[in-house]
């Protein structure tokens, strides 16, 4: 049952498919004119392509669908519409807030094409944006384990800064994955916690890179809270949909958990 | 601004072919809400390369992201255990259904006025015969596309697509 189909087989389809070129063609046209079994076959698979075609056309895709992977690319930034936050399991009834993306979009564009943002701004907003594509598509991560040895090489292998991954299960900020996050088109590891339904993306960036500095400070944008903070190798900016006051815990656990790492010369 | 030009390259390149990523990933999963989620997941990958990378053949590029995506997202569905680190698996090592019927000269009658059950053949086949006739004949690629697209050689997907219109022919002979 495991046959090859035989060369015979191959060219008839090959003849439907049109990827005969000119001079096999011509070959084959002279042998189903003088082949009527040949002919027979050749008529048949013609009526199968027909046949499918005709029974399993090319579908559109849901308007819902094509709305919400529209707003993923309009123009200018499109997280901006993202102003409640909505827990990590609630992936599909979204349809109805990327149509509304395309709105909001309209009336915030105006606005925000006058805002000069400046380069820590810039890359602030770049991670949010990511956080909410990653949260609509409900793939908050490229690599999903909680085994920090299992992230740490996978992520190794992608981008140039080694990730710093601490173990926060304890604090009850279990590690869910990793992913990366492109920023001014340079890979930055991001770890992603979990905690309850929430989730927190922690992006590593060089300690020089803009957006880098902060004390840990908690700001909102998008309905997003962000805290930025440095470490001795590395700065760390943290997107969640966490509230504040978790957020704040959570990084004074990895702050701290992150000390004895950063003592070491 | 970073990130307008990879969204400008994905209206382009991805939003065109919308409608052949939902198909092709509706035949593949079997399901449209699952085709949903898949070809949301691959827009998304899809987005984050354009940022970095513009593509030549936009269609065998895009159906390749989805046809990645559902095998990614097959593994997830079959183990209930999420790994999705390394490399997705070859569609042959996931499918159980290896071996289908050889095509059969002799097949004379075969019912093709039933839409339903013609459906229901293509549905039965094995992913990656499948998914080569699928690329070919709903999605209009070429062989070289469809080559590109499922990471087979050539010769493979020759064969594929004759074995996958020889299984439906053998299907649809009609019950002696």
């Amino acid at each position: 049952m495991t046959d090859e189909p035989d060369d015979r087989m191959l060219q008839l389809n090959a003849a439907i498919d049109g990827e005969l070129d000119a001079m096999r063609a011509l070959e084959f046209e002279r042998a189903l004119a003088a082949d009527p079994l040949l002919d027979a076959d050749y008529r048949r698979l013609l009526d199968l392509r027909r046949a499918i075609r005709r029974s399993a056309p090319l579908e559109a895709a849901p308007q819902a669908l094509s709305d919400r992977i529209a707003a993923l690319a309009a123009p200018r930034r499109s997280a901006a519409v993202f102003q409640t936050r909505r827990s990590w399991s609630s992936a599909r009834p979204l349809a109805l807030a990327a149509s509304m993306a395309a709105i909001g979009f309209a009336l915030g564009a105006g606005l925000t094409w006058l805002r000069t943002q400046s380069a820590a701004e810039r890359v602030t907003q770049a991670l949010v944006s990511d956080f909410a594509q990653a949260e609509i598509a409900n793939q908050p991560f490229d690599v999903a384990s909680s085994d920090r040895h299992t992230v740490k090489p996978w992520l190794a292998g992608r981008t140039t800064v080694s990730a710093d991954i601490v173990d926060l299960a304890s604090e009850g900020f279990p590690l869910a994955g990793g992913r990366i996050a492109v920023i001014d088109r340079m890979p930055a590891p991001t770890l992603v916690y979990r905690h309850n339904e929430h989730m927190v993306a922690v992006t590593e960036l060089p300690p020089d890179a803009p957006g880098a500095e902060g004390g840990g400070a908690i700001e909102t944008i998008d309905g997003y809270h962000v805290a930025r903070w440095s470490g001795r190798h590395l700065a760390y900016v943290a997107v969640s949909d966490m509230d504040e006051k978790t957020l704040g815990e959570f990084v004074a656990a990895m702050r701290e958990a992150q000390m004895p790492a950063e003592k070491t010369p | 601004m970073t990130g307008e030009t990879g969204k400008r390259r994905f209206r382009e390149i991805v939003l065109p072919h919308l409608d052949d990523a939902y198909t092709l990933a509706k035949w593949l999963s079997g399901d449209g809400a699952d085709a949903e989620d898949i070809v949301q997941e691959a827009a998304v990958r899809a987005l984050k390369a354009l940022e970095t990378t513009s593509v030549e053949r936009p269609k065998p590029w895009f159906l390749a992201i989805v046809r990645n995506a559902s095998i990614t997202w097959m593994a997830r569905n079959r183990s209930e255990t999420v790994t999705c680190a390394g490399d997705a698996a070859d569609l042959d090592a996931l499918d159980p259904r290896l071996g289908e019927p050889a095509p059969d000269p002799e097949a004379a009658l075969i019912a093709l006025e039933d839409s339903e059950r013609l459906r229901q053949a293509i549905a039965a086949l094995s992913t990656p015969l499948r998914e080569a006739l699928v690329l070919r004949d709903i999605n209009g690629l070429s062989y070289r596309d469809i080559a590109e697209a499922t990471g087979a050689p050539v010769g493979t997907v020759m064969s594929r697509l004759a074995r996958a219109r020889g299984a439906l022919t053998k299907m649809l002979k009609p019950e002696p």
